[in-house]
C-alpha cells in the first residue's frame, strides 16, 4: 500500500550571527548551511493499517507526512502510495488521500461549515447522491448537526478539528494522513476524534498514518508505530514489542502512614539504583516510585518495602507507553 | 483540454458565489474599500484638472485624450484586480506561513486555484471610475465607433490585464525562494501609477523601462493611443496581446519553477 524509501529532505539554513552586525553579514554574504531534516527512512504500511508516527518535536514527522502527500519534493529516495507517486501524479494522487493538519485548516474561515463541503464536493467532484450519503455518515460518525450552519471562526478548536477531519474525507480518500489531530483539545473531545478515527478505519479499511505527542491516540488507535528521532528511524513494530524491549519500567505508589517513608526505605543504596533506573518522590502520605524492573523484580521491590514500613494501599502501574518513550527520545538516535 | 476548460470556470464561478456570500458578511468592510479606491482615484483626477486648468495641452495631450488614457488604465488594473487579487497574499503570507499547503493536496491546479480564490470586490471602485471616465471623455474625442472597435476593445482590455496577472505571478512566486515578495509585488506593480498618463511626456529611460522592462505601457498608453488616432493597430493592439501573453508565459514558468522549491513551514 504505501511503500517508502530511503526518503531523505535536505534544506539549505542561512546561518546568521546575533545582533544587526550579524544580519548585514548574512545578508551580503550569506553563509549557507545544508541541513538533513529527514535522513533516509524507509518504512512500509499496510492497506487498512493504522500507523502511529511518533517522535519528538523537530525529529522530521511533518517533513515525512508533507513528502507522503506530495506537498514537498524529497531530495533523494522514493515513495509510493497506491503504486502513485506524489510528487509525479499530483492531480490524481491527492483524489486517494485525505489531509489533515491540526495546526491549519482547510475550512472556509468566514462562511458557515456548509459551504465548506460543498465548494470541496466539486473540486473533489463527488456527484450528488454520493455527497448526500457521505454527509449522513460524516455528520453521524463525527457529531457535526449542532455546528453544521455556523460561520467556521466561531467554531471552537474541538468543533474545527472534527469539521476539518470530516472535510479531509468527503471524498472517500484510501489514506488519510493525520498530523497531530488531538493538539489542544480537551480530554472528552479527544476521546471522540479517536473513536471517529476507529470507526472509519474499520468500516471502511481506511490506511492512517497518524502523527501525534499524545501516546493515548497510539494506545487507543495503532497497533504499529514508527518513530523517528533527528531524521532516523529509531524505532519500527509493534507497540507490545516496544513494551517488551524498553518496558521495564514499573511505577509502584503507596499510600503508607510512616511520613518519611523514602528515607527508612532509601531504594538507591538498598538496590544499586541509580540515574534513569529509579526515580521516587514523596508527597504526603503517599509516595511513589518507579525503577527498571529488568534490575529489581517487581516482587522483590514491593516485599522489600511492605518489609520496612507500613503500608495502607498499593497501586502498581503497567509499563506505560510514555515513560518508554520518554526514555527513547533521552537515548535518542545512539539506538539507530 | 475541453473538459479542463469548462471544470475550469465552473469552479471559478464556484469560488465567485462563495466570495459573494463572504462578501454579503462584511458588507461594510467592503463597500468602504471600493469607497476608498475610487476617492483614490478622484484625488488624481481633480489634480490633473487644475494642471488642465493653467496650461491648454501637455505634450500636445489635451485634457481628454489624457482623461481617456487614464480612464482606459483602469480597466484592466481593476480587471485583475476583481479577479486574481489573491497573489498579493501568496507573495504576503501563504507561502511564508505553509498555508499554501493547502493548494497543493487538492485535485486542481494550484496556480489557478490560489487565483480563483479571491473575488475582490473593492475593485468595482476602479472599474466604475475607469468606465465613467471613459464615458465623460469619449464625446468630446474624434473616434469612429464600431461594432469592430468594441469587440477590440474588450479583447484588448482582456489582454491587457494578462500583463498585470502575469507580473504578479512571476513576482509573487519569488516568495517560494525568499519566504516573501510582497514588497517585490508592489514595487512592480506601483509602476503601473506611470502609465495613467500618455508615456511621451517622461524621457526615454522612463519610457523604455515601460515598454520593454515593466511593459505596462501596454495596459494603457498604446491601445488608447489606437483608440484616439486609429493609427497603427498592428503595433498598438498586436503588441498588447503578443506582450501579454509573454509575461503570463514568463510569470508561469517561474511560478513552475518556483513551487518545487517551496519549502513549506515547520507546523
Amino acid at each position: 500500500m504505501i511503500y517508502v524509501e530511503n526518503l531523505r529532505k535536505e534544506f539549505k539554513k542561512t546561518i546568521k550571527e546575533p545582533g544587526i552586525k550579524g544580519s548585514l553579514k548574512s545578508f551580503f554574504k550569506p553563509k549557507k548551511e545544508i541541513i538533513a531534516a529527514v535522513k533516509d527512512i524507509s518504512f512500509e504500511v499496510n492497506e487498512g493499517e493504522i500507523l502511529g508516527f511518533i517522535g519528538p518535536n523537530g525529529a522530521g514527522k511533518s517533513t515525512v507526512i508533507k513528502m507522503l502527500t506530495g506537498i514537498l519534493s524529497p531530495t533523494s529516495g522514493s515513495c509510493s502510495i497506491n503504486g502513485k507517486n506524489p510528487q509525479k501524479d499530483r492531480k490524481q494522487y491527492v483524489k486517494e488521500i485525505g489531509v489533515v493538519f491540526g495546526q491549519r485548516t482547510q475550512l472556509w474561515w468566514d462562511l458557515p461549515l456548509t459551504e465548506t463541503y460543498t465548494v470541496l464536493k466539486e473540486i473533489y467532484e463527488v456527484d450528488d447522491s454520493r455527497f448526500k450519503k457521505r454527509m449522513e455518515f460524516l455528520n453521524e460518525v463525527l457529531e457535526l448537526e449542532g455546528f453544521i450552519k455556523s460561520p467556521v471562526r466561531t467554531l471552537s478548536l474541538g468543533q474545527r478539528m472534527r469539521a476539518d477531519i470530516a472535510a479531509s474525507l468527503l471524498h472517500s480518500p484510501k489514506v488519510l494522513f493525520l498530523d497531530e489531530p488531538t493538539i489542544g483539545l480537551d480530554v472528552v473531545v479527544k476521546d471522540n476524534i479517536r473513536k471517529a478515527i476507529a470507526k472509519i478505519n474499520a468500516e471502511e479499511n481506511t490506511t492512517v498514518i497518524l502523527t501525534t505527542h499524545d501516546l493515548e491516540d497510539i494506545e487507543t488507535l495503532s497497533k504499529r508505530i514508527v518513530m523517528i528521532d533527528k531524521g532516523s528511524k529509531v524505532f519500527d513494530g509493534k507497540i507490545a514489542d516496544l513494551k517488551e524491549k524498553y518496558g521495564q519500567m514499573r511505577e509502584l505508589a503507596f499510600v503508607s502512614s510512616d511520613e518519611n517513608a523514602l528515607d527508612i526505605l532509601s531504594y538507591a543504596e538498598k538496590f544499586g539504583l541509580e540515574g534513569d533506573d529509579l526515580f521516587a518522590e514523596s508527597d504526603g502520605a503517599s509516595f511513589k516510585v518507579r525503577f527498571n524492573s529488568s534490575i529489581v523484580p517487581v516482587s522483590d521491590m514491593l516485599s522489600y518495602t511492605l518489609s520496612k514500613i507500613n503500608v495502607k494501599d498499593i497501586n502498581v502501574k503497567d509499563a506505560d507507553i510514555e515513560e518508554i518513550i520518554r526514555r527513547l527520545y533521552k537515548e535518542g538516535v545512539q539506538n539507530g | 483540454m475541453f473538459r479542463e476548460i469548462k471544470r475550469a470556470l465552473k469552479m471559478h464561478r464556484i469560488f465567485i458565489v462563495q466570495e459573494l456570500k463572504r462578501f454579503m458578511e462584511y458588507k461594510g468592510d467592503f463597500i468602504t474599500g471600493a469607497i476608498g479606491l475610487l476617492l483614490a482615484q478622484l484625488c488624481s483626477i481633480i489634480f490633473i484638472s487644475v494642471i488642465f486648468s493653467q496650461i491648454p495641452t501637455l505634450v500636445g495631450w489635451s485634457f481628454n485624450e489624457v482623461m481617456f488614457i487614464y480612464g482606459f488604465s483602469l480597466i484592466p488594473k481593476a480587471v485583475d484586480h476583481l479577479f486574481f487579487d489573491n497573489l498579493w497574499a501568496v507573495g504576503h503570507f501563504i507561502v511564508r506561513k505553509g498555508d499554501f499547503d493547502k493548494y497543493l493536496t487538492r485535485p486542481i491546479n494550484p496556480l489557478f486555484h490560489v487565483m480563483a480564490e479571491k473575488f475582490q470586490v473593492d475593485a468595482f471602485g476602479e472599474l466604475v471610475m475607469g468606465i465613467v471616465l471613459l464615458s465623460c471623455s469619449l464625446p468630446s474625442l474624434d473616434i469612429e465607433y464600431s461594432f469592430m472597435k468594441i469587440l477590440l476593445t474588450i479583447v484588448v482590455v482582456i489582454f491587457a490585464s494578462f500583463i498585470y496577472t502575469g507580473i504578479k505571478i512571476g513576482t509573487s512566486a519569488i516568495a517560494f525562494w525568499t519566504k516573501r515578495s510582497g514588497n517585490i509585488i508592489f514595487m512592480f506593480y506601483m509602476v503601473n501609477d506611470f502609465v495613467k498618463y500618455p508615456i511621451d511626456i517622461y524621457n526615454n529611460v522612463v519610457r523604455s523601462v515601460l515598454t520593454y522592462i515593466i511593459p505596462f505601457a501596454f495596459t494603457a498608453y498604446f491601445p488608447a493611443l489606437y483608440f484616439i488616432t486609429g493609427e497603427n493597430p498592428l503595433f498598438n493592439i498586436g503588441m498588447t496581446i503578443v506582450v501579454a501573453i509573454v509575461v503570463m508565459t514568463i510569470g508561469v514558468l517561474i511560478w513552475n519553477r518556483g513551487i518545487k522549491a517551496y519549502e513549506s513551514a515547520g507546523s
